[in-house]
């Protein structure tokens, strides 16, 4: 799955520096997407999670650098809260004791995951104002869903069947939680900076979900809402930062269906995703599927939001949003590929 | 082995009871040393050394930044005093109790050092504090690796020693005057 995702960063890399509006310095970006890129890549070859961890904490070094108005200390926190916690959880997976110990383990490896991409409980410190690359941005949308793929892939090998379904609930109970908070934030929230980045939180819930359902439809609509994330979520948000500055809301057709791509809806890349976890949810415990249906009725409002906060795209961002339109309708409607190449 | 232990409690508590450079970079050393003593009868003799050189040039660059002082347990630090008991107390009744198996005081020094140095970064503002924190984190990393079963090789350990040791060179960016001085809502109209 990692390199997939690798793939997909690299592509919107891309699209963000040759789409980036004009007053972007696009030097800036291609050097701190590429520093990113470098990362993941490590990320992606690692061997074993504890390089994972220590990639992590390098990655969160170099970001928390950047000159920004929160202080280096501040931006820290987060990240290394995350390698604590996993770090924490991975020895006590290691050692030889209860049963009990090994699921707490697994409850500071899923902890310290949803820390290092910033959702729920552990939501970073958000500034809309904020440059997107010193932001939480990277990590929630770029750097989060490939880490996210390769902490899942190796802490399978280390967490036993005994905590396994602790590792599963956690995942699922998180993904829940960050769905109905992420979903009704970016719908009730009085920011549209903020509105965006809870409907990647919402995203995240999602994929939390897919990744404890342990079964190979939730990795697949996983990796689908992961794709969407970096090829459709985080892409428009970049593009959208000029409208969210102006304030001009506005209600042409294109906004309705950037909405529809955030929604999930058909023909985009979120529906099948969204049938796959709806599919693997009653395959394992039909209630978690009526739950699930019905957090995914929340993502309506939110989206028509943002769809109206990115204006009407023009000159290189029009090319750009039709590009990621595009992607998501291939996703949308012929994920296959993807999949077989993912091994799903 | 156990004094080994005890001694890496010592330096992580210095660690965080410390506020000026001296007292970071003996707290360091201290760490240093006794976890790559930890780690090389663990079959890690490369990765020893790696922990070694990584975390000794760690605390000569620590003994080199910052406010040249000691400044061990300044006033008001009673909590991170009591920090340091309590989780050292944990520490070792997971260690030796909870768990079981040889090496019990490797174990105990992975889970103290990481607890103890994840806690001194989340407590402090000041940048050389919390990169000291961050290297000691790391060698707690490239120690940790030991504890799995199979042989994980050298390279967890190495790249816990280089990062230990670049992590101390790093320039924290200073937050810009232009940024101070204007309202946030201002400060950046590139959107990046």
């Amino acid at each position: 799955m990692e390199p997939e995702l690798l793939l997909a960063a690299t592509i919107a890399l891309g699209l963000a520096v040759v789409f980036a509006p004009p007053r972007v310095p696009r030097a800036n970006l291609l050097t701190w997407g590429l520093l990113g890129l470098a990362g993941m890549a490590a990320i992606a070859v690692a061997p074993s999670l504890d390089l994972v961890l220590l990639i992590l904490l390098v990655l969160a070094v170099l970001q928390a650098r950047l000159a920004s108005h929160r202080d280096f200390a501040t931006r820290l926190r987060a990240p290394v809260l995350a390698v604590v916690l996993m770090a924490l959880g991975l020895a006590f997976e290691r050692m030889q004791g209860p049963v009990v110990l090994e699921r707490f383990g697994a409850v500071g490896i899923v902890a310290g995951l949803v820390a290092a991409v910033g959702l729920l409980p552990y939501a970073h410190e958000f500034d809309p104002e904020e440059s997107v690359v010193a932001s939480p941005i990277p990590w929630i949308a770029f750097v989060g869903p490939l880490l996210a793929a390769a902490v899942v892939s190796q802490a399978s090998k280390v967490v036993p069947a005994d905590a396994g379904d602790a590792f599963g609930a956690m995942l699922i109970g998180l993904g829940l939680l960050n769905m109905v908070w992420g979903s009704v934030g970016s719908w009730r929230t009085a920011n549209d900076s903020a509105a965006w980045r809870y409907s990647f939180m919402s995203d995240w819930g999602l994929a939390l979900c897919g990744f404890g359902l342990a079964i190979a439809d939730g990795r697949a609509a996983a990796l689908i809402i992961l794709f969407s994330v970096v090829l459709g979520r985080l892409p428009l948000y970049l593009w959208s930062r000029q409208a969210l500055r102006e304030k001009v809301p506005t209600e042409r057709p294109i906004n309705l269906v950037v909405a529809a791509v955030l929604a999930g809806s058909a023909p985009f890349a979120g529906f099948p995703a969204r049938v796959l976890l709806l599919r693997g949810a009653t395959q394992l415990y039909w209630p978690l599927a009526l739950m699930l249906a019905a957090a995914m009725l929340l993502w309506l409002p939110g989206s028509l939001r943002l769809g109206r906060s990115m204006g009407v795209p023009r000159g290189r961002q029009a090319v750009g949003v039709a590009i990621v339109l595009a992607l998501n309708v291939l996703l949308g409607v012929y994920p296959q590929p993807l999949l077989a190449l993912a091994g799903l | 082995m156990a004094g080994a232990a005890f001694v890496a409690w010592l330096g992580a508590a210095i660690v965080v009871l410390a506020d000026g450079r001296r007292g970071l970079a003996l707290g360091l050393a201290l760490l240093t040393i006794t976890l790559a003593v930890l780690t090389w009868p663990a079959g890690m003799a490369v990765g020893s050394v790696a922990i070694g050189v990584g975390g000794l040039i760690a605390a000569v660059q620590c003994w080199r930044s910052g406010p040249a002082e000691w400044g061990i347990m300044p006033a008001g630090s009673t909590p991170r005093l009591i920090l340091c008991i309590a989780s050292g107390l944990l520490g070792f009744w997971l260690a030796a109790s909870v768990t079981t198996g040889p090496d019990a005081s490797r174990r105990f020094a992975v889970l103290l050092v990481t607890g103890l140095m994840g806690a001194r970064v989340l407590i402090s503002r000041d940048v050389t504090v919390v990169l000291a924190g961050i290297a000691g984190l790391a060698l707690a990393l490239a120690t940790a690796s030991g504890l799995a079963a199979g042989s994980p090789g050298p390279i967890p350990a190495i790249v816990g020693g280089l990062i230990a040791a670049g992590v101390m060179f790093v320039p924290a960016a200073r937050i810009p005057s232009s940024i101070q001085a204007v309202a946030p809502a201002r400060a950046n109209k590139d959107g990046t």
